[in-house]
């Protein structure tokens, strides 16, 4: 390229010369994906001189090099001018590698021995994980997707914080979905979940996995469909691996970074994209739904994430969060851990039974003091806050399910109830709760204490028995001793009711305050067994009864209430009534909550 | 060369990853009012493209689980060919922008989004979304938060992972 402005051809080599001769000399930084480097150039050189330059300084061809500025590419024969490149600016370069074709031909070769090596892997982690790689058996079939990875666990359980729940989500599958985006996006949750006992002791039991899967409708449907997966479900070892592997995080991400990548590789091929797109179509989405009906089938959904499966859409569902529902039912709940403390899922497990067989429960765990955890209140809190969210939880479909499956099997039940850590070390719980196991069952399905746990003001009741327990405990420890209820007996199996109307007949404290040991007979230490626990029990019961009695209506206890809010100025009775109640008589919260009712 | 005087459009897609949370909370927790917690991705040529946990991944625009965007910004035109700019992410892709080097407050999403509109068109995405980090980092909260959160990767599913193996040019 002849120069203009008269230099000889060593301007290529001598720049100096060529800034004697007229342009300055601007340094511009050149940039690639890799590196940087700054070239001083003459100010109206062309691109092409420029382009020499940069040929040697980076050590590749004239041909290779596309620079950028500013969007435009810079052609050969502009000059820097002609873009407004001055002194201290950056010009992007890109070294094109080889051709399009070549890059098809490498991207083949690589991607079939892609498929290869991860096939090795695929194999093993698609034997492992069965449930996430449902579809991967199929999957093999055609060709080089060994990782064919529906997702479809994905979509379990999500956990995310409890301080999600009940946060702008009415409903309970988007609940679930906001939980598991959560929980995608922080992999500090999901280790600290499989890190829970609990989940890791729900998940050392293939059998149990094996149940909650197989009881799921939708699950049954698909291995009808594909009776590679209960092929695989039935097969021990596989869960075993399974399962090892969704203890595993760091193993978990290695196999999914494979299959991603093998996936990926898959898609240059020709046809490859299709392929992968039917695998998902055919495979993934009933999964993916099955999962997303399906209950904590933790350990599954993380092997699915897990196994392969990302790639393509399947990605997006490369989901590794177990996490169940975090209010199952006594059992669910043992084993559901909700990723918030651990002492949550187990305190979880014995509220809800609460409800309708409670103090056998509660007062266990009330000795544990686990029922006070922060978990627990704030479980307690959203719950009495959001009855909708109770209420959707409660339908949800598969929780009839497992609730079901649970009654009918009280082995499983007692399995996971007698593996939760929190009573291993105690026996005496342990037995206590195997012997309770049957009516809890019952209780669960009793429709009645279904409606009560959806009962704000019922929960909010619990809740105040709680702290009240609590208090009690640590005030007056001595008391409990003193307290030997009588309705004790009846309470236990009698599945009293929160509200205690049932309860305790011959309990009737007036206020609810100290139990008087009332005339009923005591059996207390009869159990033998009987122990703080029992007694802790019969305080409760005392409690919901007392409390019960010495509540008139609503509209009476907070007449003074009320009455300040009227003179406030909160005109609506009926309004304010509500407010009280929601709140429990708390002035504040009740304003609150009638302020932010209003449009702003 | 090829007379390629076609121009493509550029956008920026934000997100916001908080939906709407940090709004409200922010002043309560960190002092200050940040509206949003943003993640962005480039789109053009009729695909996204951004960094996460998982590398520099694209998807259909919209396509990743974080639904659509919160707001769209038109970066510019760009004459580069999606040859090139693949040939260009994916070299990134390896080096300065692989998986493990993501950085939620130092390298994130946002940085990469940053260093392709330059690329590209020559602009930069507008500064309260690359600002954010130190506008957290400057709070007595953010300062406690920062080894939680810095271990926090974050990878919106639904994108396929961009590696050179891979270059649909």
């Amino acid at each position: 390229m002849a120069e203009n402005s008269g230099t000889d051809p060593a301007v290529e080599t001598n720049t100096e010369e060529n800034a004697a001769a007229s342009a300055t000399i601007i340094k511009v930084t050149v940039k690639t994906p890799k590196d940087k480097e700054e070239i001083a150039i003459a100010e109206d050189s062309s691109v092409s001189q420029f382009k020499e330059e940069i040929s040697k300084r980076f050590k590749a061809n004239q041909d290779q090099l596309v620079l950028i500025f500013a969007g435009k590419i810079l052609k050969d024969g502009d000059t820097l001018g002609q873009h407004g490149i001055k002194d201290g600016l950056t010009v992007h370069l890109v070294i094109k590698t080889a051709q399009k074709t070549s890059g098809g031909g490498s991207s083949q070769t690589s991607a079939s021995s892609g498929p290869g090596p991860s096939q090795g892997n695929t194999d093993g982690s698609a034997n492992s994980s069965p449930a996430g790689n449902l579809g991967t058996p199929q999957g093999s079939g055609p060709s080089p997707t060994p990782t064919q990875p529906p997702n479809m666990l994905a979509g379990f359980g999500d956990l995310s914080g409890l301080a999600n729940l009940g946060m702008g989500s009415a409903n309970f599958m988007e609940l679930q979905q906001q939980m598991q985006r959560q929980l995608m996006s922080n992999p500090e949750m999901l280790s600290q979940i499989m890190e829970n006992p609990l989940v890791q002791s729900m998940m050392s039991n293939p059998d149990l996995m094996r149940q909650m899967i197989v009881a799921n409708p939708q699950m049954q449907q698909l291995m009808e469909r594909n009776p590679e997966i209960s092929h695989m479900l039935n097969n021990p070892e596989l869960m075993r691996q399974t399962m090892e592997l969704a203890r595993n995080p760091a193993m978990m991400q290695e196999m999914m970074r494979n299959q991603d990548r093998a996936l990926s590789n898959l898609e240059s091929i020709p046809g490859g994209y299709n392929a992968l797109r039917r695998m998902y179509t055919d495979i993934q989405e009933p999964m993916f739904s099955a999962a997303r009906e399906q209950f904590g089938n933790n350990p599954f959904s993380a092997l699915g994430g897990n196994a392969d499966n990302s790639g393509a859409q399947p990605s997006r569902t490369e989901n590794r969060e177990p996490l169940p529902n975090p209010w199952g039912p006594p059992d669910t709940a043992a084993t559901t851990t909700s990723g918030t403390a651990t002492t949550t899922s187990s305190t979880t497990s014995s509220t809800t039974p609460s409800v309708s067989n409670p103090l056998g429960i509660s007062s266990s765990s009330l000795g544990n003091g686990m029922f006070n955890s922060p978990g627990m209140q704030s479980l307690m809190q959203q719950i009495s806050e959001n009855p909708q969210l109770m209420q959707n939880m409660l339908s949800a479909p598969y929780m009839r399910t497992m609730m079901q499956s649970l009654a009918q099997n009280p082995d499983i039940a007692s399995q996971v109830l007698m593996n939760n850590p929190l009573f291993a070390g105690n026996p005496q719980l342990q037995e206590q709760m195997r012997q309770q196991l049957p009516v809890f069952m019952q209780q669960m399905q009793n429709p009645e204490s279904l409606s009560v746990m959806t009962n704000p003001r019922a929960m909010r009741a619990l809740m105040q028995i709680q702290e009240g327990l609590q208090t009690l405990q640590t005030e007056a420890p001595g008391l409990m001793p003193s307290l030997i209820p009588g309705g004790m007996a009846a309470g236990i199996p009698g599945a009293p009711l929160p509200t205690g109307v049932n309860v305790t007949p011959e309990n009737p404290p007036p206020s609810g305050q100290a139990p008087t040991p009332t005339p009923a007979p005591t059996p207390t230490p009869a159990a033998g067994t009987n122990t703080a626990q029992q007694q802790l029990m019969q305080q409760m019961l005392q409690m919901f009864a007392g409390g019960n009695a010495s509540t008139p209506t609503p509209e009476v206890r907070f007449q003074q209430q009320l009455e300040q809010l009227s003179a406030m100025g909160f005109i609506n009775r009926e309004a304010n009534l509500q407010a009280l109640i929601a709140t429990g008589g708390d002035i504040n919260a009740a304003i609150e909550r009638l302020l932010g009712s209003q449009p702003s | 060369m090829d007379p390629h005087d076609s121009t493509f459009g550029v956008q920026l897609f934000i997100y916001d990853l908080s939906r709407g949370m940090a709004r409200q909370l922010s002043p309560i927790m960190l002092g200050k009012q940040l509206d949003g917690i943003w993640h962005t991705s480039i789109v053009v040529y009729g695909e996204e493209f951004f960094y996460g946990g998982a590398g520099i991944s694209s998807c259909p625009p919209g396509g990743t689980m974080l639904g659509p965007p919160d707001t769209v910004v038109e970066l510019g035109n760009t004459e580069v060919t999606e040859e090139i700019l693949m040939d260009y992410l994916s070299s990134l892709g390896e080096t300065t922008y692989r998986g493990d080097k993501y950085r939620l407050f130092e390298h994130n999403c946002n940085t990469f989004t940053n260093e392709v509109a330059q690329f590209l068109t020559g602009n930069k995405i507008p500064s309260y979304i690359t600002d954010l980090p130190s506008e957290v980092l400057s709070t007595p909260f953010g300062q406690v938060l920062r080894p939680i959160l810095d271990s926090i990767h974050i990878a919106p599913p639904g994108g396929n992972v961009i590696s050179s193996q891979n270059n649909h040019g």
